[in-house]
């Protein structure tokens, strides 16, 4: 990606807008990953700014031949995730509050539908295995590639793909409790 | 060699992410089709909740302003720290006293005073901020001025929530964080400056103790002064609460509680200064 190389470079030299390039590609990644952890908007928000306040304090000291620069930005996200947790001395919960944002402003019939599909698959998240869900979240909640996933968990592509595929078999029979929208093989 | 289900998967997915639908992905692997069918279908129903979770735009813009501040004083503030030349501070310093002479001269700057955004005095009152700000002789003066303008932000929310402008209030609040964001840089270029100083002094002064302990009230002062300012905005906030719109006291609240944050973040970096 020498494209993101190369902002990831001027970021580090100290070039605002090339900061705020990859601010706008990952921001919303970050909190949506954060966010499917804890369920709740305040603590993603919080979390979330201050992964980016983490990141900017130790940017001069990323280099990218070791890691590709999403994976070290959430391997920022995970740590602080966990922190949090670890701080509040409690478990990932499973309750998701009111955080569907759409452009087009739409009925509230709509929205309430989205929410309980959200709070659904949230609560069908919850309930896979610790490092069936970071692969889950990583991969479809921040759209990194099997790669990045790896390089952000510490661990080998090959574990990652089948946590992913042990992950999706356990969402999708979840999904079948959850309602009628599956039908057996 | 046949390869695993779970190569094939994540090869789907890929495709998937980049455009492609379940079915060219089917015709690509017939023997695993029945299967792969069933885990697509259920990785696009989490990957369309995942895509509904987004980020409040104002929460977003916010956050911008908080990393901005912390970003100028990192790179820009430490650099233009030793570069700009004393004449051009003092030049500057000149000829913001005479716009603030003109300015004062007009009736303008004290009629502006209680202007609102969208008012007509409104631009004069954000220009007679800027001439304080540069005629701020020293980095705990311009602390106490972003703290006060930080206040009329608050304030100014209150009255445009009265007036139902939503727009308004999410830009304001936007404006409040910045304006804090500032006191802490403030504070931190303060630091920059005296460890540098420190670091090119010959040796310890009798006086340095005094220094320190002057400095320390300075830090306390401004703790103070940010928690009295935190107390007046929410107390001005609470009550434009009650008298808003209802439409408008959902995101009021909202607003209400972040802006209570951006002073305890606030308060917690210069309380974390001070114990240094």
């Amino acid at each position: 990606m020498p494209v993101e190389k190369d902002i990831v470079s001027r970021a580090i030299k100290g070039d605002a807008e090339a900061f705020a390039e990859l601010y706008e590609k990952y921001f919303g990644k970050i909190y949506r990953f954060i966010y499917l952890r804890t369920g709740n908007q305040t603590e993603a928000e919080d979390i979330a700014q201050e992964v980016f306040a983490k990141a900017l304090e130790a940017i001069g000291s990323y280099r990218w031949r070791d890691i590709p620069f999403a994976s070290w930005l959430f391997r920022i996200a995970h740590n602080q995730v966990v922190d949090h947790f670890r701080k509040q001395g409690k478990v990932e919960r499973v309750e998701l509050e009111d955080n569907v944002v759409a452009a087009d402003e739409p009925s509230p019939a709509l929205v309430a539908e989205r929410r309980f599909e959200l709070e659904e698959l949230r609560a069908n998240i919850s309930k896979l295995s610790p490092a069936q869900r970071e692969v889950i979240t990583l991969r479809f909640g921040a759209e990194l590639s099997i790669a990045e996933v790896a390089e952000a968990l510490r661990k080998n592509t090959g574990t990652v793909k089948a946590l992913q595929y042990n992950g999706i078999v356990a969402l999708r029979k979840l999904m079948m409790g959850d309602s009628q929208r599956w039908t057996e093989r | 060699m046949d390869r695993k289900i779970e190569d094939i998967l994540d090869e789907c997915l890929d495709r998937t992410f980049a455009g492609e639908t379940i079915e060219d992905c089917l015709d690509a692997y017939p023997g695993e089709a029945s299967e792969l069918a069933l885990l697509l279908e259920a990785s696009c129903v989490v990957m369309r909740g995942c895509a509904a979770i987004q980020p409040a735009p104002a929460f977003k813009a916010r956050t911008w302003h908080y990393l901005e501040a912390i970003f100028r004083d990192r790179f820009e503030g430490v650099r233009s720290a030793g570069v700009v030349p004393i004449w051009r501070r003092a030049w500057t310093m000149a000829m913001a006293g005479v716009l603030l002479v003109l300015f004062s001269c007009v009736a303008v700057v004290a009629a502006s005073t209680n202007a609102l955004p969208d008012e007509f005095l409104y631009p004069a009152k954000l220009a007679a901020e800027q001439v304080r700000m540069t005629l701020a002789l020293s980095d705990l003066g311009e602390a106490k001025l972003h703290l006060e303008f930080a206040e009329r932000r608050a304030y100014e929310m209150g009255e445009v929530a009265q007036q139902g402008k939503a727009d308004r209030l999410l830009v304001l609040a936007g404006q409040v964080a910045e304006h804090l964001g500032e006191v802490c840089v403030a504070e931190e270029m303060k630091e920059v400056a005296e460890e540098a100083s420190a670091a090119l002094a010959p040796a310890p002064s009798l006086s340095a103790g005094t220094e320190r302990s002057d400095e320390g009230t300075e830090v306390e002062e401004l703790g103070t002064l940010l928690s009295q300012s935190r107390e007046e905005s929410l107390e001005a906030l609470e009550d434009a609460l009650a008298r808003a719109p209802e439409a408008l006291k959902p995101i009021l609240r909202r607003t209400i509680e972040s802006v209570a944050k951006d002073y305890d973040r606030t308060i917690s970096i210069i309380e974390s200064g001070s114990n240094q």
